[in-house]
Parts: structure tokens; C-alpha cells; sequence
């Protein structure tokens, strides 16, 4: 059986978090949506189907055939929404044609290879048109679709549990030092092989599972609250790390967080809350960078969604940050805030607006455009201070992203530029 | 027109960065002669592309060191896109 995993139209609802990888490499509990799926089918993905811009990037970074419908051919077909939080025991179909439908929404299509050989597509919307038509629906049991980037937040808690379960281990295979406490249910906890917990840090599994990976320092005065987990080679410098957090590899994380996800490659090394909120890669946080995660009236969040303020319906919603941007100390953050990639934000003062652009500088509560050519640079420098070289196709998407950024930018940067010149005595 | 151009920079400058306009020459620069700090210097740009209403590479606005290689600079962004 072939596994198919593919992006539908709302990748773009994941903005900006979607901009430098596929919707199903985002990270929701210790795995990405994909790795589930993989998991659940028992195979790793044979072929990917992305939005046009995104697949030279997905093809220098997988294995896989990327866009390729060819691939489609000469066995059994298992066609995955990359959209599928793939959580619970639900197995997909093998040797039947069926859909898998949650709602209304499809999150998976089976295709034998007889029913496959049948269709005649020029393009894969129009070949999964086809299989679907070929199939019977069915309840896909246990499994969810993922609409919005605060929904991954929401299902964070929940996922770490059912990789803890799916994991199929606990234990300390690394080194617990003496004074370090694991408290609660011990066989909650995995501690992987080269991780070391120093003393006095606290491993707290009494609400959820902990699990710790290759290389992980958790250094003294830390505390894990489960459901946790933590990715391989990162640091943690003391602090709280509260329930449903997941803190992807190679990280640096210190202070108070929260229910959050940090993809990985990232520093939060200081003092300072991150709640509810998703963190993309080579992201920096200065020193007291702060976000609000719910209102003093406790009303639902609202958000900038698609240029308009949209009700999240919940009432504990973070911030949402993309790939390479970096905030200033002090910065603080506005309940609900998107920040795009790439931007540099000097945001001490007050609280920042609840949109910002991608590929901005911020300051002193003004938008101002950015050197592309210095972004990249700084970006390069950050990859490279962890051993990563910029791939060229990335280095080509980022260019591609700074044009279709472009017109939100430029708005932010207009408006400000109105207000800059009245305040100093230029309009 | 680049008289103008030269007239119109320096009073930006010297609004933006609080110094006397008849203290800016064609070869005072920016960082040491005039103190912009970093955050100046993008609003110094911010402030030309309004003044000009032209668009420039920021890389390249920001590499500018003199207020006379700023007017050149400027001069051949008006020039390209106002043709």
C-alpha cells in the first residue's frame, strides 16, 4: 500500500506558520500531523502533494515523490488529508475502497490498486475527485481535522498523550541525577538514552505522561508538568514548563510556558510566559518577551484572520509565530497575536498590534520595511550557529514569500510611515 | 531638480535626526558626523521614500553612508520611477 499525504486549500488558514513548510509538518504533541499518519498506516508517506511553491522546498527536504502523479500507480492507494490529527486506535482500510470522512470533511480516501488503475486524472484534485466518487464513506473514527493554528494548541495536550501511549516506553534510560524527583506516576515518564535531569528539577506526571529525549539537559530548578514533551538536544534553563507543551529539538528554553508548542530550533532562553501559543523554527524571544493568552473580561479571543478580526471561540489563545522572527526584550505580546516570519521586532513600550506583518521591523509602535538581503543573512547566521545550512530552495522560497507578503507589509509599513512623518513635523 | 532633491534631503535629515540644517553638507555622514543610530537610519528612509513617494531596496538605501551619495541615490530612484 502506497501512502499519499496531501495539503487541501487551507494551508493558507495555518498562515504564517505554513509559509516554510507543509500543514503536515506541523507539530502537534511529540510528532508532526504526518509522522501520525505514517504511524497509523504503518508505512512512511511514497508520495506528497503540496501547493505548487511550497514543492521544491518538500522535495529537497523528503524522500518522497512530490507532486508527482505518477506515484499514483501500480498498488493499493491510501490518500491522507495533511489536515488529520490522526490520534486513538482507528486503523485506516487496506484491500477496500472506502472514505474517511469526520463531519463532513474527508480525512482520508482508499483506493485499491484495480480501483486506482481505473482513473484518468491530468491533475490530483481531479484524481482524488475521482476516487472519491469511486468510494464509500465511513466514520473515521478517534480522528480530527485541524481548520485553524489554534486548534493545534487545543489537541496539544491530548496528542502528547496518545504519542506517549504510541511511543511504547517509560523509564529513565538517561541519567536522573540524585536530587532530581519524578513526581507522580513513574512509569509516566521517558527519559531517553544521553538526556540528563539535574538536581532539583521536577518531572510531574500526576496529570499526564513526560517524555524527554536523546540529548535533552533539563537543567536545576526546572519543573515538567505533563502531558509533556521534549525534543532531542534541547536545553532547558529553569523554570516552569506546563501542562501541554511541546518543545520540538534543539531548542532553548527558559521561564514560564504554557500549553505552547515550539517547533524547534528555537530560543526562548529567558525569563518570561509563553501561553497558548505556537513558536516556528529559528525563532528568537528576547530576554521577558511576554504573551497574553486570555482577556481580563474572559471573553473568546479574537484574532486577525484573513485580514479581519475573527472570534477564535476560545477563551485561551496565544500567539502565533513565524519561522526566523525575533522579538526584543520586553516584548509584549497582545492576546491572539499572529506575528509574521521573518520579522524583527524592537517591542518595548506596549503591547504590540495584533497582526504583524511578515519580513517588518517594528519599532517604537511603527511598522518600517526590512532589507530582504539582511534578513537572510540574519537567518543564515541563526541556522548556522546550530550547524544548518539554508538549503538553496529555501533560500528561493524566502524570496518568494517576501513578493506574495508584500502588499500586507506595505500596508502596515504606509500607515505607519503617515503617522511617523506628522509625529516628527514632516507631513 | 537635484539642487531640489539636495534641498529637500537635508531638511529631512535635520528634522529627523535634530541637528541644524546648515551644518549638512554633501560629505557628512550619516552614522559619524550626523549620530544617526540604527533605528534613525531606517526612518531616515522610511521619511525619503515619503518625502520622494518612491520605493527603495532597503539593502541598498541603508548601505548609504553621505548625504551627497544619498542624494545621488535618490536622484536615480526619481529618475527610474518617475520616468
Amino acid at each position: 500500500m502506497k501512502l499519499i499525504v496531501f495539503e487541501d486549500a487551507l494551508f493558507e488558514n495555518f498562515y504564517p506558520l505554513t509559509y516554510m513548510r507543509p500543514v503536515f509538518d506541523l507539530r502537534c504533541g511529540r510528532t508532526t500531523l504526518r509522522e501520525k499518519i505514517e504511524r497509523a498506516a504503518g508505512t512512511a508517506a511514497g508520495a506528497l502533494f503540496v501547493r505548487d511553491w511550497m514543492a521544491a522546498v518538500t522535495a529537497a527536504r523528503n524522500d518522497a515523490a512530490v507532486n508527482n502523479l505518477s506515484a499514483l500507480r501500480d498498488d493499493d492507494l491510501l490518500f491522507v488529508n495533511g489536515r488529520c490529527l490522526w490520534l486513538g486506535g482507528h486503523k485506516p482500510p487496506a484491500g477496500r475502497d472506502a472514505i474517511g470522512k469526520v463531519g463532513d470533511e474527508i480525512a482520508y480516501v482508499a483506493l485499491t490498486k484495480e480501483s486506482a488503475a481505473k482513473i484518468a486524472a491530468s491533475d490530483f484534485e481531479s484524481f482524488l475527485a475521482a476516487a472519491c466518487a469511486a468510494a464509500a464513506p465511513e466514520e473515521a473514527r478517534g480522528l480530527k481535522m485541524l481548520a485553524h493554528p489554534w486548534n493545534l494548541i487545543e489537541e496539544n495536550a491530548g496528542a502528547i498523550a496518545d504519542d506517549f501511549e504510541k511511543l511504547g516506553k517509560s523509564g529513565v534510560e538517561g541519567t536522573l541525577a540524585e536530587g532530581a524527583y519524578v513526581w507522580g506516576p513513574k512509569d509516566l515518564v521517558y527519559v531517553a538514552p544521553g538526556a540528563v535531569i539535574e538536581p532539583t528539577a521536577v518531572i510531574d506526571t500526576q496529570d499526564g505522561p513526560v517524555m524527554i529525549e536523546e540529548g535533552v539537559t533539563v537543567n536545576p530548578h526546572t519543573r515538567i508538568q505533563g502531558p509533556a514533551t521534549i525534543g532531542r538536544e534541547t536545553t532547558l534553563f529553569g523554570g516552569k514548563i506546563r501542562e501541554g507543551t511541546t518543545i520540538g529539538p534543539v531548542c532553548r528554553v527558559g521561564g514560564e510556558v504554557e500549553e505552547s508548542i515550539i517547533h524547534g530550533h528555537s530560543n526562548k532562553y529567558h525569563d518570561g510566559f509563553l501561553g497558548h501559543a505556537y513558536v516556528c523554527e529559528w525563532v528568537n524571544l528576547g530576554a521577558l518577551t511576554t504573551n497574553s493568552d486570555l482577556k481580563n473580561d474572559y471573553g473568546t479571543v479574537e484574532v486577525m484572520f484573513k485580514g479581519k478580526l475573527t472570534d477564535t471561540g476560545s477563551g485561551k489563545v496565544g500567539a502565533f509565530i513565524g519561522d526566523h522572527a525575533k522579538t526584543s526584550i520586553g516584548t509584549l505580546i497582545n492576546t491572539g497575536t499572529m506575528i509574521g516570519m521573518m520579522s524583527n521586532i524592537l517591542g518595548v513600550g506596549s503591547l504590540l498590534p495584533k497582526s504583524v506583518p511578515s519580513f517588518v521591523m517594528y519599532m517604537e509602535g511603527m511598522f518600517f520595511k526590512a532589507g530582504r538581503k539582511k534578513l537572510a543573512e540574519t537567518a543564515r547566521t541563526a541556522m548556522s550557529r546550530r550547524k544548518v545550512a539554508m538549503l538553496p530552495e529555501e533560500e528561493e522560497l524566502l524570496g518568494f514569500l517576501f513578493e506574495l507578503t508584500k502588499d500586507e507589509r506595505m500596508d502596515a509599513v504606509k500607515k505607519s510611515r503617515k503617522e511617523m512623518m506628522a509625529r516628527k513635523g514632516l507631513a | 531638480m537635484s539642487n531640489d532633491i539636495a534641498a529637500r534631503v537635508k531638511k529631512v535629515t535635520a528634522v529627523l535626526l535634530k541637528v541644524d540644517e546648515s551644518a549638512i553638507g554633501d560629505s557628512s555622514r550619516f552614522v559619524e558626523d550626523l549620530g544617526a543610530a540604527s533605528i534613525q537610519s531606517i526612518e531616515l528612509v522610511a521619511a525619503f521614500e515619503e518625502e520622494f513617494d518612491i520605493e527603495m531596496d532597503e539593502d541598498e538605501a541603508l548601505a548609504v553612508k553621505t548625504v551627497g551619495d544619498a542624494v545621488a541615490f535618490i536622484g536615480k530612484t526619481v529618475a527610474e520611477q518617475k520616468a
